[in-house]
């Protein structure tokens, strides 16, 4: 019986409902170093599927309702509970401390999508087909460079008016034609609601982009240790 | 490229963190999903896996 990994807790674990993925058996594996992981029992032979992934989501939403938690990648097996103790332990002191440092916090997502795309510059009617082509390509890379600085701005004024601290957010700009920012803060799980609704607050008065807030999410993005 | 909604923002995001993001066990743990290519760059690309997550869904209701 193989385990797929949810959360990584300190031990002891939480009294939780037993059931898993698709209702298979929770079950709780605890470390040398006082860590344990939350897994679902699965046999080998079946495969995840994408709606298992939202099932993932739910019990990792479920495990740091009961107690501070990482969450680990969705996909991640171990092939036994001694593969899992082992891998627990042969990183303790970087999952203790990333436990230490989101434990009990909670991840508020902004996505800024672009209102309008960038104007297309008039092209000159009597250029031949070589300049057209360079002004073409002129413009794109200068409406390119104008967005990603105003994405950038945008992401200055968030964490400026959110009054928090930089190793505290996480972001991306323009990642596609339609993102402008991507920004996820990290906020304690009881002031969690009250974040996200200054962030949308502080977000809905930028004209030129639609603001989406998700979350309170568990702290996926600042759960990495490497 | 169809255009991104609120809601397709909010699903991607969620996709975004739940296969990208999290504590990785490097070396000692496997990424295995059916039919989802977990390599990928970022939010934009992501899409391609959502799209794939839907075509399962597809998949098992018919």
């Amino acid at each position: 019986m193989t385990l797929i990994a949810h959360a990584i807790v300190a031990a002891p674990p939480a009294s939780l409902s037993a059931e898993g993925l698709r209702g298979r058996p929770l079950a709780w594996s605890g470390a040398a170093t006082g860590l344990g992981v939350w897994s679902t029992e699965w046999p080998p032979e079946m495969k995840l599927e994408g709606p298992d992934a939202m099932e993932h989501h739910r019990l990792v939403e479920r495990i740091c309702a009961a107690q501070p938690c990482l969450p680990v990648r969705f996909g991640t097996s171990f092939a036994s509970v001694e593969a899992a103790r082992a891998s627990l332990d042969k990183r303790a002191e970087a999952l203790h401390a990333a436990l230490a440092r989101v434990g009990g916090k909670s991840e508020v997502a902004l996505t800024l999508l672009w209102r309008n795309p960038a104007p297309a510059e008039p092209i000159v009617p009597a250029a031949g087909p070589g300049r057209r082509y360079m002004e073409d390509r002129r413009a794109e890379l200068m409406g390119r460079e104008a967005q990603r600085a105003r994405a950038e701005s945008l992401v200055d004024r968030l964490i400026a008016e959110l009054a928090i601290e930089r190793p505290l957010v996480w972001h991306e700009t323009c990642t596609s034609a339609s993102v402008a920012v991507s920004l996820a803060v990290l906020v304690p799980t009881e002031r969690a609601l009250e974040q996200k609704a200054e962030l949308t607050r502080i977000a809905s008065g930028f004209r030129d982009v639609i603001s989406v807030v998700n979350g309170p999410w568990p702290p996926y993005t600042f759960a990495r240790t490497e | 490229m169809k255009e991104l909604t609120a809601e397709d923002a909010s699903l991607l995001e969620l996709v975004d963190r739940l296969l990208n993001k999290g504590v990785v066990l490097a070396g000692e743990a496997t990424i295995s999903v059916a039919g989802i290519d977990l390599i990928y760059l970022g939010l934009n690309v992501v899409l391609s896996a959502v799209e794939t997550i839907d075509k399962a869904q597809q998949r098992r209701a018919s």
